[in-house]
């Protein structure tokens, strides 16, 4: 009778024993559930469709060595085909019906502010892809930018140019500032105005142009027509191509030109401008120069490179790619080390920790911000017509600023 | 004793229902894609007035919904106005805006009023993006108030919101269906030249239409700033608000006051389902495609449809 009875109790604390095991194996098992919205049509959708490819990269890096607090991290996110009014929906389907674990943000400024509200009600994590200023409305403390472009992000964004022009000698004294009538351009033109006045420069032509402008040649001449020392111009990818045409066929003759042009970063633009580009100075995130060599780079481009091939997007990712990875990387980062989702605890470890990530080492802010800009000035060279190989390596895209990552001199002027 | 019309029985029905919703219901997510459904009911019951009731055709639909935005915009910028007084002022400025596209129907017919609203559009965009006080082409931002009065957040205050505005177009649209002015209305889409030769005062009837349908275009559009934080001219001004205004009462059938509202319910809904479920592009090509189908095969609409088959049982 005592041996029935004791064989019946181990019996039910072997089951028991068991069944604690399975609830904890089913436990460990639940992914880590990572949400957010992206575009992957309308507007955005390249660059959104490049990003997306980085973030797989990252699930599958993460999954492949066990995944994050021994659990899986799985990816959910939802098109907001670039349409602000779709985001703070999918925000809240993303927290309130898919009970993701953790947020980042769509990649751009206007897909990224509509999901502040809903962030901050819930006091989640913040990480965010390429936004200008968001956090300069908002001031929330567990807002988490992985663009360089420091902690005043409007002005920081030019001081390179800027700071580049005045070391010339001579020194440039006019300035010819253009901007495409958008969002980033018109923000970098004011950082620009900015700058110009600090460094003591005259602005010489200063105006706006509306971004669905299909002839840049009037632009070019009545900039040249102020004769000035530099221009600036903040453009997005089409205007950009319309003005360094438009540049070439003009004859535009100042000593340096560039500065915000967004779209010269992609390989396919920078395929179909070709030897247009020389010499022209323009701001970047990352190339593939010697100086920017950081732990894992290669690794993940490669495999960029491999996952891109047929999708329509970059071929190369140099632009955007990294930064989607490595806002990832800070986020599992500080999971692993804080060995928690609480988002109290991440926040803090963010703001303290410097992360080593395959952009290299991200230290934010305050403002969540980059503590110390790293917006790059980078002077085309050498390049070649119709010849896409070409961008794929070094020498093409040459760092000029800022000093700790210089991988050459400046060609100076631009045009005489 | 005066016997309550069923219409109003149901609309205290559906706004009891919202209420209650409000304090059953825990997950934002509902109040998110229903405030957008009923935005879109709104847009189609205003452009309806004009395009249905009167048939002069609106293309510049998000013209009028962005004036409301920007109009709340620049109000809270200035004087920092509570939402309802945003709200009235938006339908004060944008029937304004109305009452002049209204004049333009005095010269304008067809085709040549379609491309007048379009243009008007355009224009309004450029004013906006050259206006630096509500941001211009940078945009502007609008931080969400912490007081929502007695609801659990701000989205469940703005959807309960967007239910009243609905039920309250509906209501102006039901009225105007049914009354003396509903019927000039008629007249003027079937004839404007025979309704003028038998005294149907065609002008201030349209006056009257054109108003009405900006002022709740404009009161459509004067919340979205509080709903999404960060308004800029593309996405304001954007075609598919245009799009939905027009597709949802062409489903719907625009004879009727029920047309639009049945079209806005049906198409709204089947966006957000296939907008987290399929794809948010999908929704574009949907709505193409129901309205291709909708004018090729049911000119009248769902309602059309529906009458047609019990003209035919009663036959």
């Amino acid at each position: 009778m005592v041996s029935t009875a004791r064989t019946w109790f181990v019996r039910t604390l072997c089951a028991a024993a068991l069944a604690a095991g399975m609830v904890g194996i089913a436990a460990a098992q639940q992914p880590i559930k990572i949400g957010f919205s992206m575009a992957l049509t309308g507007g955005l959708a390249g660059a959104g469709k490049g990003a997306l490819i980085a973030m797989e990269i990252w699930r599958d890096d993460v999954n492949k060595k066990g995944g994050l607090l021994g659990r899986p991290v799985q990816l959910v996110y939802y098109d907001d085909a670039t349409q602000p009014a779709n985001v703070p929906g999918i925000y809240t389907k993303l927290l309130e019906v898919d009970k993701v674990d953790l947020v980042v943000s769509a990649y751009g400024t206007n897909l990224i502010a509509p999901a502040m509200p809903i962030i901050m009600r819930k006091k989640l994590v913040f990480p965010s892809l390429f936004g200008l200023g968001v956090n300069e409305e908002f001031n929330y403390d567990r807002y988490f930018q992985i663009m360089p472009s420091g902690p005043d992000p409007k002005v920081d964004w030019t001081r390179g140019f800027f700071a580049l022009a005045m070391e010339q000698n001579p020194k440039p004294r006019t300035v010819a500032i253009v901007a495409a009538d958008a969002e980033f351009a018109l923000n970098a033109a004011a950082g620009a105005r900015k700058n110009a006045q600090n460094a003591g420069l005259k602005i010489v032509y200063d105006k706006t142009y509306p971004p669905a402008t299909t002839d840049y040649t009037p632009i070019v001449r009545a900039i040249q027509a102020t004769n000035p020392d530099i221009v600036f111009v903040g453009s997005y990818p089409p205007d950009s191509v319309g003005m360094v045409k438009a540049a070439n066929e003009v004859g535009l003759k100042t000593k340096l030109f560039g500065g915000g042009m967004v779209g010269l970063q992609f390989a396919a633009i920078q395929k179909n401008l070709g030897p247009m580009l020389n010499g022209i100075v323009n701001y970047d995130f990352w190339v593939p120069e010697p100086t920017l060599k950081f732990s894992g780079v290669e690794e993940f481009l490669a495999k960029y490179r491999e996952a891109a091939k047929g999708k329509g997007v970059d071929p190369y990712g140099h632009y955007l790619p990294p930064y989607a990875y490595a806002y990832l990387q800070v986020l599992g980062q500080a999971v692993e080390a804080t060995k928690s989702l609480d988002h109290g605890k991440l926040a803090e470890h963010m703001h303290k920790t410097e992360y080593d990530t395959v952009v290299g080492k991200v230290k934010f802010g305050k403002n969540g911000e980059w503590a110390r800009s790293r917006v790059l000035q980078v002077q085309f060279r050498d390049v070649q017509p119709d010849n896409l190989e070409q961008f794929a390596g070094p020498g093409k895209r040459i760092v000029l600023y800022p000093k700790e990552w210089k991988s050459g001199d400046i060609v100076y002027p631009y045009k005489q | 004793m005066s016997k309550i019309s069923p219409f109003w029985v149901s609309a205290a029905v559906v706004l009891a229902a919202g209420l209650a919703f409000t304090e059953i219901v825990e997950n934002q997510y509902y109040f998110t894609a229903i405030y957008l459904i009923l935005q879109g009911l709104i847009m189609a019951v205003a452009w309806n007035i004009l395009g249905g009731f009167t048939g002069y055709v609106n293309f510049g639909s998000a013209a009028f919904f962005a004036v409301g935005a920007y109009t709340a915009i620049a109000l809270d910028k200035a004087l920092g106005l509570p939402l309802p007084l945003l709200i009235v002022a938006a339908a004060a400025i944008c029937g304004l805006i109305g009452l002049g596209v209204g004049y333009l129907t005095l010269r304008l017919k067809g085709v040549y009023f379609a491309i007048a609203t379009l243009a008007m559009a355009i224009v309004l965009e450029t004013f906006i993006t050259n206006w630096s006080y509500v941001g211009g082409a940078r945009g502007a931002y609008i931080l969400t108030p912490d007081k929502h009065l007695w609801f659990d957040s701000y989205s469940e205050m703005l959807f309960m919101l967007m239910l009243v505005l609905a039920v309250v177009s509906v209501a102006i649209s039901r009225k105007l269906n049914f009354s003396r002015l509903g019927r000039g209305l008629a007249a003027i889409r079937d004839d404007e030249v025979a309704a003028e030769c038998a005294g149907v005062p065609t002008l201030r009837l349209k006056l009257v239409s054109t108003t009405i349908m900006g002022a709740m275009m404009g009161v459509a559009g004067a919340p979205y700033p509080f709903f999404v934080t960060y308004v800029d001219p593309l996405s304001a001004f954007n075609l598919f608000v245009a799009v939905n205004a027009i597709a949802m009462p062409m489903i719907g059938g625009t004879a009727h006051w029920i047309g639009p509202v049945i079209g806005a319910l049906l198409v709204g809904s089947m966006q957000e389902i296939v907008k987290v479920n399929i794809s948010s592009e999908l929704n574009i090509l949907i709505v193409g495609v129901m309205l291709v189908l909708f004018i090729s095969l049911a000119p009248q609409g769902i309602v059309g449809l529906v009458q047609k088959h019990f003209l035919k049982r009663k036959a």
